[in-house]
């Protein structure tokens, strides 16, 4: 009868996966290697270059208080706003710079594509919980900080199966 | 003379075996949903003579956020976003026409090697959205190892998508004048690999899920959706080719690349919740088989049409549609000129699948209700839109 040998190929075809190596990347001690050094635009071009998408990295040295990547956000996540700084700027006289609240920010990467100056790129960091929303927001010297992420693991695949190796 | 049942009213429909007094004391209402037995954020409310179900009312439109409205406040750009956002696990699949829609209104050329990476993605995306799909029809069923497989095996397209987008569900890739960046180097290679081995492992689903006798004991036979009924009742995607109609616009309006590529629409005859839910497993490998045809035939190129930061459309209007991996998806949009469109309007295939949905749900049992729900690929977040 067909359900019997059904049943046993079933079987057979579950305790296979005894055999084979796990898949599952344990996540807090390995972490996944991205490729690039995040998401970054190049406005010359009009193109991107391929990375992660995580939290922005803000070059204080280049950012002139646009306001572009604020008025980007705008209709997205409206997750931007410019904020004064204290220290003073060649190239940004007013001295505003833009300010993300990462309970808003959708990751889109537009506000990147938006500055015109390669001040705003994003990077590999996606580990922004925090305790209280306001600790989502993230001023400009919080941005300008480069994260220490460092992922080690990715996806490999043998005979044995695909797992999460270094 | 309608049905009274509470407040509502049903026109036209007459139950047998009803009082004197037009009260019919032997059905039974329930609420399926909305908040989320099995249902989605979606209400089914149902109405059971003992074990049938003498009428299923589908009442959507829980999560309605006005996406179409929401287009006319925001430019070309800014849409891309929140468009996505009805359907995350399949966002190229909705994001694809309009990026074609607004490629035709401002007249902007795709570079040809965008084309390419446009239809690896999409059929990624498609992959994706199936496995996700295939784990939560499981799951329902009670095959918890079918949840488990297709999730795992999903991470495995969700590297690869994230590895070219930048980000692991709602890439938001597709721009209007190509995709927002090139592919790394090793992209092809490392997408050939897991590309052959995630067709491999489709082989063990059908060793574990669709050979397996339990499953079909719950979708043989369930939910017949007839050809005839299927083409009236306006059905799309697999629900479609599952009835027997050989119908899918990557044939029958190639966009993109996609005449340049060489596969086949898979159809089945039976129309019940089986081939509902065979078709999308054989539809991956068609989906495998494109997108490994594309990356043999990638050029090399530019891969986006350089754009101010506010693309102005002329005046007009386009109506573009693809398949995406639940049917059908179309938008029509119109400009008046201007930097925001005058129009978008969605049509999406999950909203198509309610009236096929009421119509297979009478007449069967309720404990058939989850295996003919879930093999219709409803999803009530892209149906409310």
């Amino acid at each position: 009868m067909g359900s019997v040998s059904g049943m046993l190929r079933t079987l057979a075809s579950g305790s296979k996966h005894l055999a084979i190596k796990r898949f599952t990347l344990r996540y807090p001690e390995q972490k996944l290697r991205f490729v690039g050094d995040g998401y970054q635009f190049d406005p010359k071009e009009g193109v991107g270059i391929v990375g992660y998408r995580g939290r922005h990295i803000l070059y204080h040295d280049k950012c002139t208080g646009c306001q572009l990547c604020s008025i980007a956000c705008e209709g997205i996540a409206e997750a931007i706003s410019m904020v004064k700084v204290d220290k003073q700027y060649k190239q940004n006289k007013k001295g505003i710079m833009p300010q993300i609240d990462y309970g808003k920010c959708v990751f889109c990467g537009l506000c990147v594509d938006a500055c015109p100056f390669y001040a705003l790129f994003m990077t590999d960091d996606y580990e922004l919980a925090a305790y209280t929303k306001e600790h989502l927001i993230y001023t400009p010297d919080q941005l300008a900080v480069k994260p220490k992420y460092q992922g080690t693991y990715e996806i490999k695949i043998d005979e044995l199966g695909a797992y999460h190796d270094e | 003379m309608g049905v009274e049942m509470g407040k509502e009213r049903i026109p036209g429909f007459e139950l047998e075996g009803r009082d004197e007094d037009g009260m019919d004391r032997g059905i039974l209402t329930l609420s399926v949903g909305p908040q989320h037995p099995g249902s989605g954020h979606f209400r089914l409310i149902v109405k059971v003579d003992g074990d049938m179900i003498v009428e299923a009312l589908p009442d959507p439109g829980y999560v309605h956020r006005g996406e179409e409205k929401m287009c006319e406040y925001r430019n070309y750009i800014q849409n891309i976003p929140h468009l996505e956002r009805p359907m995350i696990a399949d966002s190229c699949g909705i994001l694809y026409p309009y990026a074609l829609a607004v490629e035709e209104v401002c007249n902007i050329p795709v570079p040809e090697r965008a084309k390419y990476i446009r239809v690896i993605m999409a059929e990624l995306n498609r992959c994706i959205f199936e496995l996700y799909w295939l784990g939560i029809y499981g799951i329902f069923l009670g095959h918890s190892t079918m949840f488990m497989w297709p999730m795992a095996d999903r991470e495995l397209l969700i590297d690869l998508a994230e590895m070219a987008s930048g980000a692991r569900v709602t890439h938001a890739y597709f721009v209007p004048g190509g995709v927002r960046n090139d592919v790394p180097d090793t992209f092809p290679e490392k997408a050939k690999g897991h590309l052959l081995y995630f067709k491999n492992r489709l082989k063990e689903y059908k060793d574990i899920f669709y050979d397996n006798p339990l499953f079909q004991a719950r979708t043989v036979g369930v939910g017949i959706l007839s050809r005839e009924d299927a083409i009236n009742l306006g059905a799309t995607g697999p629900v479609l080719r599952a009835s027997g109609v050989d119908h899918d616009i990557r044939k029958v309006e190639p966009y993109d690349v996609y005449d340049e590529i060489d596969f086949e629409v898979v159809t089945m005859k039976e129309g019940d919740s089986f081939a509902r839910a065979y078709v999308p497993w054989l539809e991956m490998y068609e989906s495998v088989e494109i997108a490994l045809q594309a990356l043999e035939k990638m050029p090399s190129g530019p891969v986006r049409t350089k754009l101010g930061p506010n693309p102005k459309g002329a005046v007009g209007e386009a109506f573009k549609r693809v398949e995406a991996a639940r049917g059908e998806l179309a938008y029509y949009l119109v400009s008046d000129g201007n930097p925001k469109p005058y129009r978008v309007k969605l049509s999406v295939p999950s909203f198509r699948e309610i009236p096929v949905m009421a119509h297979l749900l009478r007449g069967a049992k309720l404990a058939d209700m989850p295996s003919i729900y879930w093999s219709m690929n409803y999803w009530p977040v892209e149906a409310d839109r």
